[in-house]
């Protein structure tokens, strides 16, 4: 059985009765268990998974009421919540959390009968760039086991990337959805702020964080779109998409339209030459498609890195106070301890990068340094935000290299914070000002993948997922060597 | 310049126990001075802006009773009450 297929190809099979849910259900399965060994992706599976595909089978044979999902294999990143399942966050300090409720997407694709085959692994709490932070092991590039798959969400991409899910849901807070789809040659799209519902999804920072999915194609991303967008009563920062259908007239291509190409993007320091190569050829191709290119600058990116991080731990710092082991976390007795001492005793479970973020949150807002970092961070996210918008009265898109460097060994960068924080360059800018930005699979250059991002204004999904199907339409991919 | 002895002074207030953690601090303190860029933009003219939303348009204020599930999966409790560590 071919896993390496799309899910509407998937939907298609199903319905002509090429294949049955449980039979790709537990093809996946054993996909996982043959290759999940070196990839590690999951950090626990969905023991009910078969049993799931086989209730949604006796719907379709008796000709009950199917949901638009047909029994699809899909991954949840770690950070998600499931009713009665394990959400670890990769921390050891949520090891044995069991969640008492359900995130709305899970809901959304539930009722909608897609299998959820497990959920997969992250840096710690969402912190990170390569899954090497996750308290539980690293997960690995499918297409080269010795180099980090991205991350935040690498779990989740690697789980696609590797044909051990049809598709994921992650989270994008700086660019944890995008930057692991470029690294594993798979679609990521973060949506505009407020599109789809958080609710169930674990802290990290509120204001510019969101779920997004992670795909084999552009099309696979318009389909679980249509599925998990729109407003949610509980979380009342979610907006109206009024109900857009994004896979129709998705391959209306982009005759005409007008792309910025970000200079401060494009011409960083930090850009490998065979992404810079890579990112001329896409321009190449986009002109080809019939759209118009030009360089545009946005000179309150070069501060987006150090705001993006003030940003992000002054929220992370607030959210990650909730951990003090007395409501619910790991077994540590309290007799002895005197209160405060207890809870710090216990937040010792945090890992490194978390704890470093904790100690930074609690810092940059602090009364004496607020002035020089986190007010001055909300600033150049008002100045970035109204430079962006200015832009979009001229561009219909604008695009760089999501990432500036290819997927790089394990233990390259982690030593050095700073290296580490530019890798977000090109992506916390979406996150900044709320905007939707996809990153699609455009390369593989020496065994390795350099995805392209596009962004587009909020709310612009539709035509955003119409751009990205039509460089897709010309890119030709190798298969992944697993 | 980022005093080292006031990165340990907010991690105690963020109770975070810095025992044995000497490689944390200078991490976070290279992690700030980067941060020093922040210093060479102009923001005079800017405001900090933000999304709002009014009164009306947020969920409605209903009192929803916890299920009993949620009480049975607290680690220490007593009927409705959480037992925690005795404050000096």
């Amino acid at each position: 059985m071919n896993l390496n297929t799309s899910i509407l190809k998937y939907i298609e099979d199903v319905k002509s009765g090429l294949f049955t849910v449980e039979e790709f259900t537990a093809a996946t399965l054993q996909r996982i268990k043959d290759v999940d060994v070196d990839v590690h992706a999951y950090l626990s599976l969905n023991d009910s998974a078969i049993n799931d595909a086989k209730l949604i089978d006796q719907k379709i044979s008796s000709g009950g009421k199917i949901g638009r999902c047909y029994g699809f294999p899909i991954s949840i990143k770690d950070n998600i919540c499931i009713t009665g399942t394990k959400t670890t966050c990769a921390s050891k300090i949520l090891e044995n959390f069991v969640a008492p409720y359900t995130a709305t997407v899970v809901n959304r694709l539930h009722a909608e009968d897609a299998v959820i085959t497990g959920k997969t692994n992250l840096d710690e709490f969402a912190m990170g760039l390569t899954t090497e932070f996750s308290a539980f092991g690293p997960t690995k590039n499918p297409w080269n086991l010795d180099y980090v798959p991205g991350g935040s969400s690498g779990g989740s991409a690697a789980s696609v990337a590797a044909n051990e899910c049809l598709a994921s849901l992650g989270s994008d807070t700086g660019g944890s959805v995008r930057n692991p789809a470029s690294f594993c040659s798979i679609v990521g799209l973060k949506p505009t702020y407020g599109l789809i519902s958080r609710y169930g999804l674990i802290s990290y920072a509120n204001s510019i964080e969101q779920i997004g999915p992670m795909t084999k194609t552009v099309k696979d991303s318009a389909f679980l779109l249509n599925i998990i967008a729109g407003q949610d009563v509980n979380d009342d920062t979610t907006i109206d998409n009024n109900n857009v259908n994004y896979l129709e007239n998705i391959e209306d291509g982009i005759e005409g339209k007008k792309i910025g190409i970000i200079k401060e993007m494009t011409s960083s320091d930090g850009l490998s030459s065979e992404v810079s190569t890579a990112t001329k050829d896409a321009i190449n191709d986009f002109e080809s498609l019939g759209a118009s290119c030009e360089e545009v600058t946005l000179p309150t990116i070069h501060y987006t890195v150090a705001a993006y991080y003030t940003i992000a731990s002054t929220e992370a710092g607030s959210n990650l106070a909730r951990y003090d082991n007395i409501r619910y976390g790991y077994e540590l007795e309290s007799e002895g301890y005197e209160y405060n001492s207890y809870i710090s005793k216990s937040r010792t479970k945090f890992g490194p990068e978390v704890t470093r973020r904790i100690i930074l949150g609690g810092f940059v807002p602090s009364a004496g340094h607020a002035g020089k970092y986190f007010l001055k961070a909300l600033k150049v996210k008002s100045k970035l935000i109204s430079e962006v918008n200015t832009a979009f009265k001229k561009f219909d898109y604008m695009i760089s290299p999501t990432a500036p460097v290819q997927p790089f060994k394990f233990g390259e960068k982690i030593d050095d914070p700073v290296t580490l924080m530019l890798l977000d360059y090109n992506t916390v800018t979406a996150n900044l000002t709320g905007k939707p930005a996809i990153s699609i699979p455009y390369r593989v250059v020496n065994g390795l993948p350099i995805g392209m991002q596009i962004m587009a204004n909020s709310l612009e999904e539709k035509s955003l997922l119409q751009a990205a199907y039509a460089l897709e339409s010309k890119t030709i991919l190798p298969e992944v060597p697993l | 310049m980022v005093d080292e002895e006031e990165i340990i002074r907010v991690a105690k207030l963020m109770k975070i126990d810095l025992e044995d953690h000497t490689e944390h601090v200078s991490r976070v303190k290279k992690m700030l001075e980067y941060f020093d860029i922040l210093d060479q933009i102009d923001l005079s003219s800017e405001e900090i802006t933000s999304q709002e939303k009014s009164l009306t348009e947020l969920r409605k204020d209903e009192f929803i009773p916890n299920d009993k599930k949620l009480i049975e999966s607290l680690k220490n409790f007593r009927e409705h009450y959480v037992r925690a560590p005795k404050m000096n």
